[in-house]
């Protein structure tokens, strides 16, 4: 029972003499090279500069979530017509961006891609700040954030139920399935590696608080045997949690029966559009951390030209999502469909219309197809970041043009939105990074024992 | 170089022919009755049929994209079997000079002025044949360069052909997600002109996908007791087999099921009637049989190694879902024809393996030409030497 | 170190290829209470050491059903038994949309069984091992490979054991306090 890989001898395109990892490595040299990073280089000035903007910015997300709960979700630019505003915009955002972490270590494990091993752990825990971020926006905008547990089934004396026909509950159980399953994910990964910091470290600290993590592993090939079938599995459920998560989060709009929501090409052009962002914030952490932490031998350029074919392939599914839903809202011939399409493009929001088929699809559809600018690290982190702009956009208009006008003219209106949403916004970034710094300073950012597996098979061939 | 077809399945392919003559032509005996219920079976077969060859054209240019040992043992199998759509091309000719015959937007009582102004311009008998010759002439084109640069790498063994291949395929698979989209609009979907689902193309490209895998399977099993194909066909390639049907078989679930569960819940004037038709009568039954024989056994039983690891079993298993890929697209189209529950035509199975005898006999005759591995493709080489 | 305070011999080799090899003439000498410590997994030394199939599938299975059971049932039994409303003109067992919460619970229950299936199955969390007293024994988790052969073992003799491991080419055989 359980997914096995697809492919056991999958010998991926590879463009001969672009090796996973760099010649020349042992056991030894990979395993002190990844984990000084954590335990004796210290911590360095880079690094407290680019924390403390973070933190910053950290501190700017508390400080408009205090005005939230004091004030009230007034403070947004949502009303009527458009009670739906940033909030759900970014945590869409946010959720798709964490599913190439998972996709990579899981759906990669499965079809045995030696490539994914130096880049699962910091996607993965992308994976997982992403979700933390996404999480705030529902929270955020509830009104009542405390009673946020109305959501959870349990028999409560008022005899109330959750609504399960409502996606929005899904949606509940999706994310926080998605978080538990992630967190476990990557924990299960990290107890081997934890293991070896605890052994290595020299401050008493250290040892003790990696020895209590890695809850006493000590490498036994019976504990490996069942903890890589656990692995396998773990990876097995993962694959599917991820589409059917992205899948929930397009059900909140296409069950509701609003034009340019109620779409049936939704799930799998959402999924395909989350990894395609994923993959581009991959690709945004892992260029200058392999240049700042000098992990080239790692990183190599086969991974950035895999990601960057991986954006090209989900990018096209994204564009085909955009253009069923243009071709069908004309040949339904239902007038609101319609001019719910034409008002995306030649409405008030046209620009912004505009500049995200400019940035999903005109300049990454174009440029991604030439193997010379996949292989071109300051092209490809240019286009990584205007992925993302584009990503976001295309949740903006999905969620703003389709409300805004609604069946009835008298009750159209515009949405604009606030300084709060905008602090809001870049202060989850602010969460994100500064997870992400502490990450790379306290925990090992490459998997050390799968890149010592990885010199092992590489020797044997 | 005596790697090809054994001479056993000389038989199998005038079988296949003398097969599909016959009952091609009793159905068409049969049409001399009622010409409307022949072309209603035809559109089902040639559907299928159609969509077998070009599920075995997208196999084919996804494992020039991704490699895998498991594309080789298929390679000429895909390749022999995606050449059968020009036979399709072919058959598509009736349809097209009949389309008022099956399509009630082309049908002389059609009330055309009523139709909105969009669709009045693409569901248009000229526009609908000028697609329909276009699909096919992409395809084709598409396959001809497939197979002649796969020929040329048997030949030369020029490593460089590897990249030609893979620059086609690129863009080839782009080419067709559109046109199957396109192409399961106008012949499938636009039999009930008012409905309209954005999903639809992908599932017809999962089915396709699927009833080629399967098949491949099938034939695999049969031929892998024999040189050259016992070199490369161990246990765990039907496991890799297993494993593509099971990701198909979700993946088709799982989009049947979005495309249901969006509808259910919209329940809107325009859409749910399609449904309403699908799940009553005796249609619900067949809705049932899907379930549970397109998806529930075969999804569990796919997840057990054993299975996917036992030959035999997983060929059987892949021809069950070859019939419930068949009874799918008969599933999606035929309520439009018979809208109270499905009703019983000789022509229905004269067609659908009538049609299907002559697709195997231009599958076999196409797989005699060449030897069955691609020995001169430099991933195969690298797996035989290192595998 | 007094005898009954001994654990086992520790030998440290190399490479993985050396570990594999004493693993199997270990257990053809007749040694069955024996483990392997390895910094990565190394394919085929669990079978080597005697242990073929592993209980963890099996218990993902079992939670996986009892997550898909258990997920549907909390939706149909308030919708239907417990407190059926009607919502939006939708029938009360709308089962359609009882699947997305039920295949998350699935997938959630799986998960779970496997990470807590796998830490029980190995006995974690273990503060306290006596492997861990072995001199060099950290370099399991770094770069050598680690063969333990334990005292209960009824074959183990301190001094013909330690000859048996040192004729492996053991790199080091050290004593294992418990």
């Amino acid at each position: 029972m359980g997914m096995e890989p697809i492919g056991p001898q999958n010998t991926p395109v590879v463009p001969p003499g672009v090796p996973e990892i760099a010649p020349g490595h042992t056991y030894g040299s990979v395993t002190d090279k990844i984990s000084a990073i954590v335990l004796t280089r210290g911590t360095r000035k880079g690094w407290w500069v680019g924390f403390l903007i973070a933190f910053a910015l950290l501190m700017v997300m508390h400080y408009a979530i205090a005005m939230v709960l004091f004030i009230g979700v007034g403070l947004y630019g949502i009303n009527i017509p458009v009670g739906w505003g940033f909030a759900i915009v970014n945590f869409v955002w946010w959720i798709g961006i964490g599913h190439a972490g998972t996709l990579i270590s899981a759906f990669l494990l499965l079809m045995r891609q030696k490539w994914r091993t130096s880049i699962n752990r910091f996607a993965e825990a992308m994976t997982i700040f992403a979700v933390s971020c996404a999480g705030v926006f529902p929270l955020m905008h509830m009104g009542r954030p405390w009673l946020f547990y109305w959501l959870l089934p349990y028999p409560d004396t008022m005899g109330v139920w959750p609504q399960f026909r409502s996606p929005l509950v899904w949606d509940v159980f999706a994310v926080s399935t998605y978080a538990t399953v992630s967190v476990l994910f990557w924990f299960v990964g990290l107890i081997p590696d934890l293991a070896t910091l605890r052994d290595q470290a020299k401050k008493r600290i250290a040892q003790f608080v990696y020895g209590f993590l890695s809850l006493g592993w000590r490498g036994s090939a019976i504990h490996w045997r069942r903890y890589e079938m656990a692995s396998l599995l773990l990876a097995g459920l993962a694959t599917p949690l991820v589409i059917s998560v992205h899948t929930v989060v397009s059900f909140d709009f296409t069950i509701a029966i609003i034009p340019g929501w109620h779409s049936t090409i939704f799930p799998p052009y959402f999924v395909a559009g989350a990894i395609y962002s994923g993959f581009a914030m991959v690709l945004t952490l892992a260029i200058p951390l392999r240049s700042f932490y000098k992990l080239e031998d790692f990183v190599t350029m086969r991974h950035l030209d895999n990601m960057a074919k991986m954006l090209l392939a989900t990018g096209l599914i994204v564009a085909y999502g955009y253009m069923m839903e243009t071709f069908m809202a004309f040949y339904s011939g239902n007038p609101f469909d319609r001019y719910m399409i034409m008002n995306r493009m030649f409405g008030p929001y046209a620009p912004w219309y505009w500049l995200l088929i400019t940035c999903n699809i005109a300049i990454p559809m174009t440029l991604l197809w030439s193997s010379k600018i996949r292989r071109n690290v300051k092209a490809l982190f240019c286009i990584s970041l205007v992925v993302q702009l584009g990503m976001w956009l295309e949740r903006f208009i999905i969620v703003v043009t389709s409300l805004h006008r609604d069946f009835v003219p008298s009750s159209w209106g515009m949405f604009y939105p606030t300084a709060i949403d905008f602090l809001l916004f870049f202060g989850t970034i602010g969460l994100f990074f500064t997870l992400f710094y502490l990450f790379i300073r306290y925990l090992p950012m490459i998997s050390i024992f799968e890149m010592r597996e990885l010199v092992h098979k590489t020797a044997e061939e | 170089m005596n790697d090809s077809l054994p001479p056993q399945y000389d038989r199998v392919q005038q079988g296949s022919l003398v097969a599909g003559v016959v009952l091609l032509g009793l159905s068409i005996a049969l049409g001399f009755s009622n010409w409307t219920q022949f072309f209603r079976s035809y559109l089902v077969a040639f559907i299928f049929w159609t969509g077998m060859g070009l599920g075995c054209m997208a196999i084919l240019m996804l494992h020039h994209m991704v490699g895998g040992t498991w594309g080789f043992a298929l390679r000429r199998l895909l390749e022999s079997g995606a050449k059968t759509v020009r036979l399709m091309a072919v058959l598509a000719i009736p349809l097209l000079l009949i389309v008022p015959k099956l399509y009630s937007w082309a049908a002389p009582e059609a009330d055309r002025a009523a139709m909105p102004p969009f669709k009045r311009f693409y569901l248009s008998r000229t526009f609908f044949t000028g697609r329909t010759i276009f699909y096919f002439a992409a395809w084709i084109v598409l396959i001809y360069f497939l197979n002649k640069f796969s020929a040329e790498q048997d030949r030369t063994g020029e490593p460089g052909i590897l990249r030609r291949l893979q620059n086609l395929s690129g863009p080839g698979l782009l080419i067709y997600g559109l046109t199957v989209t396109y192409a399961s609009v106008d012949w499938a979907m636009s039999l009930e002109p008012k409905w309209f689902s954005t999903i639809y193309g992908m599932i017809f490209m999962v089915t396709q996908a699927l009833s080629a895998t399967a098949l491949v399977t099938v034939v695999v099993m049969f031929l892998s007791d024999r040189k050259p194909l016992s070199d490369i066909v161990t246990p765990l390639l039907f496991n890799d087999f297993g494993n593509l049907l099971l990701v198909f078989t979700m993946l088709w679930a799982y989009l049947s099921f979005s495309q249901y569960l969006i509808i259910w819940a919209g329940n809107l004037q325009d859409e749910i009637p399609w449904y309403m038709a699908r799940a009553s009568g005796g249609w619900a039954w067949v809705a049932l049989a899907l379930i549970v024989f397109h998806f529930a056994i075969p999804f569990f039983l796919l997840l057990m190694r054993f299975i996917k690891r036992r030959k035999r079993i997983l060929a059987a298993l892949a021809a069950g879902l070859i019939v419930m890929s068949v009874i799918d697209i008969y599933w999606l189209t035929v309520p439009a024809f018979e809208p109270k529950g499905p009703e019983f035509h000789l022509t229905d199975y004269g067609t659908l393996i009538g049609i299907g005898g002559l697709w195997m006999w231009l599958f076999l005759s196409q797989l005699r030409k060449r030897p069955l591995l691609p020995l001169h493709d430099p991933r195969l080489e690298e797996v035989l030497h290192h595998g | 170190m007094r005898k009954h305070a001994l654990y086992g011999l520790m030998a440290e080799f190399e490479t993985a290829d050396a570990l594999l090899e004493a693993v199997r003439k270990a257990r053809e000498a007749g040694y069955r209470r024996l483990d392997a410590y390895t910094p990565f997994p190394v394919e085929g030394l669990a079978d080597a050491l005697g242990f073929h199939t592993t209980r963890v599938p099996l218990i993902v299975l079992i939670g996986g059903l009892i997550g898909c059971f258990g997920g549907f049932f909390l939706q149909y039994y308030p919708n239907v038994i417990g407190y059926p409303l009607n919502i939006g003109g939708k029938p009360y067992d709308s089962w359609p949309s009882f699947i997305p919460i039920t295949f998350e619970l699935t997938i959630l229950c799986a998960a779970l069984s496997a990470v807590f299936g796998m830490l029980a199955l190995n006995g974690f969390p273990t503060p306290y091992h006596p492997v861990f007293n072995a001199p060099r024994f950290e370099l399991a988790s770094q770069n050598r490979f680690f063969l333990l052969l334990e005292a209960r073992d009824p074959k183990f003799d301190a001094e013909k054991t330690k000859q048996f491991l040192v004729e492996l080419k053991a790199f080091e055989v050290s004593e294992v306090a418990t």
